[in-house]
């Protein structure tokens, strides 16, 4: 601790705390530019500049580190003159537009000015001008270099954070513009960080240019709709209209940082196709009816199939009350176990991925989860596309504290670039390439791991065998190897590859165990890729068991059994809450078939989608932005989110629906407002209990332990058993065709989003560039892809370090959908390309 | 006094290892091979060298600073972006004697134990570029440079790296960020590059003279060099004078000669006219008048009359030069070369140079003056680097001799010469 006194004013602060730092938790606040927490420091823009006692010079406040003793002023006469003039500076060459400047209103030199500038400026020259009219940077961003005050943090977020680099300075003096390589268009996250950071209006959102000014805004807290990184922003709208989504500096774990998605994949909310009204089907023809007529059709005709018969799948974007509700209702009034939260993940890849990755056993904070670790290895997930915002934080993290990283996947990906081992495996091989890298552990570790349980298993395993399989090279395996055995602790970020190939879980598993058993401490973050994934599976929305892991007495079929039994006639009625099965499930055909052969289907959601059109009954809902609720992000962090406004038309929230049809079955059924609603979970579920809604990056939000543990069948099955995958090879399908999200397409509610279609306008294909050479392809190109049970088009696009042999194509295109590639639920196929003319 | 560093500016064969060999060339580096390297750093401390790069800061001192772990990287640069207005000292020593060069930093990297060292040259010097190339690959044929120098078992790489235009990258840190491939602006110190420079490994940045100053320090000894000039900055320092004098050019002399002797006897004295006023060590320092001329150049005797030695490049003025249009040149090339990094220098030069350019255009305003000396308050001391420092000590040097040319700018659109 130092000692030292601001403006007369004692305190005692960590060594090392900067001087700017220590005058904030003094309540002294210092006018900053160029800083800002969490960028690397630069010391340029000068308006911090305090006097320090014994020193010849004013010095920068958001540079220097305190040091006992110090004696800072930052208001004497000195500083303020200083402070005056470089107001001054800045304002010489601004170009003072503040009419029609987006920023005006919420701008950082405009507030600075009012509070510590001079009153005149006797600037009396020409201003340097670097254009004349505002320029754009890609789709989303726009650019109005006048108005620059050159303190570099586009440059730096994008930089060191986003990890992009696309931002540069051009030229020189004052005549130096922050700017793309000679203002052409990005190709980039186009996560607009760089608009966030900047304190005026020289980067702008391109879909809100002049459209408001932020005074007319009205503003609601919300999570963010896409990935369960979790990030909290500010929704705000204007005349009806979700106008911006801005982040919240300083609170929440993001910090300031967005992905495009989060950023600018707001749109849907005021898309034209959002349904407003409940369709009935009569006569064949989907037509509006009133809510009552819906409702008591809903609950009439559902009631009227045998409990076995029915089944219920909801989106893991609803809130927790939603689908605590949701399962109640399925349960409870329905009084069935045939329930699921996705038409993507098998019930039992869940049930394994919970058990792995302990999500039964409560929350982990990311934060937390890197501090002090020896290592970190990143598993099973495209994380950098996936998860774009926990991508940044872990490359912020390295910023301050370089950690080991060891990154295994088939794809390349942005965070490669701060790893010290990337593993390029093939698809689906997870569990060889993990059961490898624990052999060498177990050899290495001799004596130690003798005794262990998993002893035996290792004693018939092959080294070659496994690294042949995966295609990992030994020595990388070993390099893992030797790095997880020489460290004392180790986090691993676990995502959604173990949920399409579960069997990579057992592997998992095992390293897991076999380095827990040798004393590392070992923290796993799972990276899931909606919203409320983990909060749907804490809410029981889950066919094996309930709220907070309770295993339930018959467990039900998962979206896969359902639909087979649909197939089979063994099912008649599917209450689905906002899935789009026919785009989602790895088995267009099936999907399909199962659906038309349906008695009843029900359907929620915000658009018609492949799957409404079919149902015999549609009811319209809120999206994220028009209902209250929580939602658990993949740390196992509750958070909570406020309406901005209405529905549209006569559209309900999910919750409204639930309760009203609860309410319907059983009267005694008090409806309550969705807080009411989660004061329930808290009493009914442990995990939830003490959890406390903070939308902070505090471990208080996180949940508890539930005291259940979840069964896998696939976590138990013997190495022998192993069911292989049906590994079709043939010639003429050459390469292996995998799916993910992609940076701006993930889901449903991302195809809705006119912007996030701007960033990428067509469906794409995407190999590595030895396959691009072997196939004379390059970026843009146009392909059909070929497989078995489907042929498409696609554009081409080239990513340099991916695995040879494996195609990508993201899910969820509206055109070419890449679920009609895959069959029985295997999301992995072979496929061929052919170049077509364009 | 006898030339040391510009013993070969007229051999035209100098540049070549055989010439600079047959000349006692190379001994000097034999020599400080059978000392001990913290014996060197303590010779040059005692011989009381102070760096020719314009701060004068003690040069031994500054590899002492060098941490002396021996598993350690640590680089040598060799600061030869020599760029400031006046100053062509370096461009001597690298055109006609690059191997004075190479031998006096294959010495100083062998005090401080760098196993790589750079010579950031300044991009426009093409020709100095690939004769320093030219240079090493013979130095490399001669085992000079390269594995295992002369049998000493340290083992040292050279390379040329040049600029891309940039007068900043003259600065220390700045030119570390030239080195590592990004764009020069200076970094925030500490940490010093003696603890963390080049690739974030404790780094020496000398200037060219320094280092080619080091093989006759090594070669006659610290008694010797300290002997020439004044006690507190000894040794032999090249002069580099132009403008209105007969003779403008290199002039090697102990150092604390006075500028009179310097422009009057060296040079030849004034060129069409009498003198008006002098700048002693590029355009950074402030000008000197007729008054002063008695005034020693070397680092206090400068710094007492509030100028300063910088680089020692002597600028000499005629009764017929407007002190608005050198002020306006000056400045201009200040808001030029700013790297627009740090708000006050980045606005205020420019600022500046826009009200001298009215001025001399006849388009100044009463108050004009008035307007310099307060942007000129509001920059000093306030910037990240000294570049900002340097413009107005450069244009309050001027004004504090020639206020009155500058009011009758204002006042009469013209010049008073």
């Amino acid at each position: 601790m130092a000692k030292l006194t601001i403006n007369g004013k004692f305190i005692e602060v960590k060594d090392g705390t900067l001087i700017l730092e220590a005058a904030k938790q003094a309540g002294i606040e210092i006018p900053t530019f160029c800083y800002q927490a969490d960028l690397s420091r630069i010391g340029a823009c000068r308006i911090c500049l305090v006097e320090i006692a014994g020193q010849r010079k004013l010095m920068t406040s958001c540079t220097t580190p305190v040091m006992e003793g110090m004696e800072v002023n930052s208001e004497s006469a000195a500083v303020q003159e200083s402070r005056k003039g470089v107001i001054e500076f800045f304002l010489s060459n601004h170009s003072l537009d503040c009419p029609v400047c987006d920023k005006a209103g919420e701008c950082e030199l405009q507030d600075m000015v009012y509070k510590h500038g001079p009153r005149k400026g006797s600037f009396k020259e020409k201003k340097i001008r670097f254009h004349e009219k505002d320029y754009p940077l890609s789709p989303v961003i726009i650019k109005n270099s006048n108005r620059c005050v050159k303190c570099t943090r586009c440059i730096r977020v994008c930089r060191d954070t986003v990890g992009v680099g696309v931002l540069g300075s051009m030229g020189r003096g004052a005549h130096q513009e922050e700017t793309s390589f000679l203002r052409t268009y990005l190709d980039c996250d186009h996560c607009g960080n760089c608009i966030e950071v900047c304190p005026v209006g020289c980067f702008m959102r391109r879909p809100y240019r002049y459209k408001s000014r932020p005074w007319d805004l009205k503003s609601a807290d919300t999570i963010c709709p896409y990935c369960a990184t979790g990030c909290t922003s500010k929704i705000q709208e204007r005349d009806g209209e979700v106008v911006r989504s801005i982040s919240k500096m300083g609170k929440g774990v993001n910090n300031e940082l967005l992905c495009a998605r989060g950023r600018f994949g707001f749109d849907f909310i005021s898309n034209e196709d959002r349904l407003t009204t409940p369709l009935m089907r009569k006569d064949g023809e989907l037509v509006p009816v009133s809510w009552d007529e819906a409702l008591e059709s809903l609950a009439v005709n559902l009631g009227a199939f045998a409990p076995e018969r029915i089944g219920g799948i909801a989106s893991a974007r609803l809130t927790n009350e939603d689908l605590f509700l949701f399962q109640d209702l399925m349960r409870s009034a329905f009084k069935t176990n045939n329930i699921d939260s996705s038409a993507r993940w098998n019930r039992d890849s869940v049930s394994a991925f919970i058990k792995a990755t302990g999500i039964n056993e409560g929350g982990v904070s990311l934060r937390g989860a890197l501090e002090g670790v020896d290592a970190i290895f990143i598993v099973g997930t495209q994380i950098s596309e996936e998860n774009p915002v926990t991508d940044y934080l872990l490359r912020r993290s390295f910023d301050s504290r370089w950690v080991f990283t060891m990154i295994a996947s088939a794809r390349a990906m942005k965070l490669d670039s701060c790893a010290q081992l990337t593993m390029r495996h093939d698809p689906a091989t997870e569990n060889a390439l993990l059961t490898a890298i624990a052999k060498v552990i177990f050899d290495d570790a001799g004596e130690k791991a003798a005794g262990l349980d998993c002893a035996e298993l290792f004693k018939d395993l092959s080294l070659k065998d496994l690294s042949d399989e995966s295609g990992v090279d030994q020595s990388d395996i070993g390099a893992a190897a030797r790095k997880l055995f020489g460290s004392e602790s180790a986090t691993f970020f676990a995502g959604t590859e173990f949920l399409r190939f579960p069997d990579g879980l057992r592997g998992f598993s095992l390293l897991k165990e076999l380095l827990t058993a040798l004393g590392k401490k070992i923290t796993v973050v799972p990276v899931l890729d909606r919203c409320n994934q983990r909060g749907a599976w804490d809410m029981g929305v889950h066919p094996a068991f309930g709220p907070g892991y309770e295993p339930v007495e018959n467990p039900g079929l998962g979206n896969a059994g359902m639909l087979e039994a649909a197939d089979a006639r063994q099912l008649d009625a599917l209450y689905i809450a906002g899935v789009d099965i026919l785009n989602n499930y790895p088995d267009f055909e099936t999907a399909e078939k199962a659906l038309s052969k349906l008695q009843y289907l029900v359907v929620n959601e915000l658009f018609l989608t492949g799957t409404a059109a079919m149902a015999d009954l549609v009811l319209p809902v809120a999206s994220f932005a028009e209902k209250a609720g929580t939602m658990t992000n993949q740390e196992g962090r509750v958070q909570s989110m406020s309406p901005l406004m209405k529905p549209p038309g006569e559209a309900r929230t999910a919750h409204d629906i639930f309760s009203a049809l609860l309410k319907a079955h059983d009267f005694e059924f008090n409806v309550a407002k969705p807080k009411g609603t989660f004061e329930k979970i808290q009493a009914n579920v442990k995990s939830y209990a003490d959890v406390e809604l903070l939308n902070e990056r505090s471990d208080k939000s996180l949940t508890g332990e539930s005291g259940n543990t979840v069964s896998s069948s696939i976590l138990e099955k013997e190495a022998d058993e192993e069911d292989q995958t049906p590994a079709y090879t043939a010639e003429d399908l050459p390469l292996t065709l995998i799916t993910g999200n992609h940076l701006f397409y993930s889901g449903m509610l991302s195809s809705r989003s006119a912007t996030l279609g701007s960033l990428l306008k067509e469906a794409i294909v995407e190999i590595n560039d030895t396959d691009a050479k072997k196939y004379d392809l390059k970026s843009g190109d146009h392909v059909t892809v070929t497989g078995r049970y489907h042929e498409g088009r696609y554009a081409v696009r080239v990513k340099n370090g991916s695995r040879k042999g494996v195609a990508f194509i993201p899910e969820n295109f509206k055109t070419g959908p890449v679920n009609r590639f895959f069959r029985k639920g295997e999301w992995s196929q072979k496929v061929r390309l052919k170049k077509v003319d364009a | 006094m006898k030339p040391i560093l510009l013993k070969n500016q007229f051999n035209p064969e100098a540049y070549k290892v055989e010439s600079y060999v047959a000349g006692g060339g190379y001994e000097s580096l034999k020599k400080a091979f059978t000392m001990k390297p913290d014996d060197i750093i303590q010779l040059v401390k005692d011989s009381g060298l102070r760096g020719r790069g314009g701060a004068g800061f003690p040069t031994g001192l500054k590899w002492s600073f060098i941490p002396k772990d021996p598993t350690m990287q640590k680089y040598l640069a060799c600061n030869a972006d020599e760029g400031e207005p006046g100053t062509f000292k370096d461009r001597g020593i690298i055109n006609n004697d690059p191997h004075l060069l190479i031998e006096g930093m294959t010495i100083a990297s062998f005090a401080f134990g760098a196993s790589v060292s750079y010579i950031y040259i300044r991009g426009e010097f093409v020709f100095g570029a690939r004769r320093l190339e030219a240079a090493i690959a013979e130095a490399y044929e001669k085992g000079f440079l390269g594995e295992n120098i002369m049998g000493s078992g340290f083992s040292h790489d050279m390379y040329v790296h040049c600029g891309a235009g940039a007068y900043i990258c003259g600065e220390e840190t700045a030119l570390i960020d030239s080195l590592e491939g990004r764009r020069g602006t200076p970094r925030i110190k500490p940490p010093f590059p003696a603890i963390e420079g080049l690739n974030s490994k404790p780094t020496v940045i000398n200037n060219v003279e320094t280092l080619s100053t080091v093989p006759s320090i090594i070669k006659n000894g610290a008694k010797w060099f300290a002997g020439i000039g004044p006690e507190k900055c000894p040794g032999p320092k090249i002069y580099g004078v132009s403008g209105h004098v007969q003779k403008p050019g290199l002039y090697e002399l102990p150092m604390g000669t006075p500028i009179r002797e310097i422009i009057f006897n060296h040079a030849g004295g004034i060129k069409g006219g009498t003198f008006k006023a002098a700048i002693p060590g590029g355009i950074t320092a402030p000008m000197l008048v007729e008054k002063d001329l008695d005034t020693r150049m070397d680092f206090d005797s400068l710094a007492a009359k509030q100028s300063m030695l910088g680089s020692g490049g002597v600028i000499v003025m005629n009764n017929s030069t407007c002190m608005v249009k050198v002020a306006l040149i000056t400045n201009r090339f200040f808001s030029h070369e700013s790297c627009g990094k740090c708000t006050p220098c980045r606005e205020g030069t420019t600022w500046i140079t826009q009200i001298l350019k009215r001025m001399e255009d006849g388009e100044g305003r009463p108050g004009d003056t008035a307007e310099i000396e307060r942007l000129c308050g509001m920059i000093f001391g306030r910037t990240f680097c000294p570049l900002g420092d340097g413009a107005t000590m450069a244009i309050r040097g001027n004004l504090a001799h020639f206020r009155d040319e500058f009011i009758y700018h204002e006042e009469h659109g013209r010049c008073k010469v």
